[in-house]
């Protein structure tokens, strides 16, 4: 066996833990999509600000930028409040089906591209 | 809420603790890796003029302040996403490379250094390159698994 793969074996059997928020590979970036909805909560923290928005379908988890970047792009830590109406582009996760990754974020007629 | 998650909080909720955090690592690891990957270097034969012995008591001493610098910094940025990180694959990879550079340095210097680092020694013994070759190796890979924390 070579080295890699032993390395693969021992990470891979490691016990698994629970994920709080993932990294950028695991979302389809094949499945882009638009969600409108309102904002339930705010959380302006890093690695990334996070917003909660209820959807038609599901209250989806939306993971922006990281905070200081979200405010030089004109995102700042009060422009956005729960009960605002917001419009988010973005992928969505491979396997948490209420995560999204936003690319750009509407609110107040505004759009900020986040990446 | 426990100290470990009010630390955690003071992190996340810092306008700018963060990504200090992340530059001063980088900085730490500077320290660490660079000397060590010439010290790898000189023992695999580059720079022969100059004494390997010479060079050791040159270099390595950094890699100590290196780690002063890169472990707390370090700390910081785990203290923000602790439950996430112990689940990435990268974050596991580049952890257990650590263990394995710290055990191959260790038994670097409990063994072939003392051959190596003989006074005058110019040309190292196989055994001795061959762990400096492997110390090598695992350093670039530990900075790669480390970059591909936020990618996988």
């Amino acid at each position: 066996m070579d080295r890699r793969a032993f390395i693969g074996l021992v990470a891979a059997s490691l016990p698994p833990v629970a994920l709080a928020h993932h990294g950028w590979s695991g979302y389809e970036a094949d499945h882009g999509f638009t969600l409108t909805g309102t904002i339930v909560d705010v959380s302006y923290e890093y690695p990334h600000a996070t917003i909660h928005v209820k959807g038609p379908d599901r209250t989806w988890l939306c993971v922006l930028a990281p905070p200081y970047r979200m405010d030089t792009r004109g995102v700042a830590r009060d422009a956005l409040k729960p009960g605002m109406t917001v419009t988010i582009e973005g992928f969505p996760h491979r396997n948490d089906r209420a995560e999204m990754r936003a690319e750009r974020i509407t609110f107040g007629g505004k759009t900020v591209e986040l990446r | 809420m426990t100290p470990a998650e009010s630390i955690s909080q003071a992190v996340r909720g810092h306008p700018w603790l963060y990504p200090a955090a992340e530059v001063v690592h980088l900085w730490g690891i500077l320290l660490v890796a660079g000397p060590a990957l010439l010290f790898d270097l000189r023992v695999l034969n580059a720079n022969r003029t100059v004494p390997i012995a010479q060079l050791a008591k040159q270099l390595l001493p950094w890699t100590g302040l290196g780690l002063l610098i890169a472990v707390p910094a370090g700390l910081v940025l785990f203290a923000a996403d602790a439950l996430a990180l112990l689940g990435n694959p990268a974050f596991r990879v580049k952890f257990l490379l650590l263990s394995l550079a710290a055990a191959n340095a260790v038994a670097f210097h409990l063994g072939p250094a003392r051959a190596a680092l003989a006074p005058g020694i110019t040309r190292a013994p196989g055994i001795a390159r061959l762990q400096c070759g492997v110390s090598l190796l695992l350093w670039l890979a530990i900075v790669a698994s480390g970059r591909m924390i936020a990618y996988v």
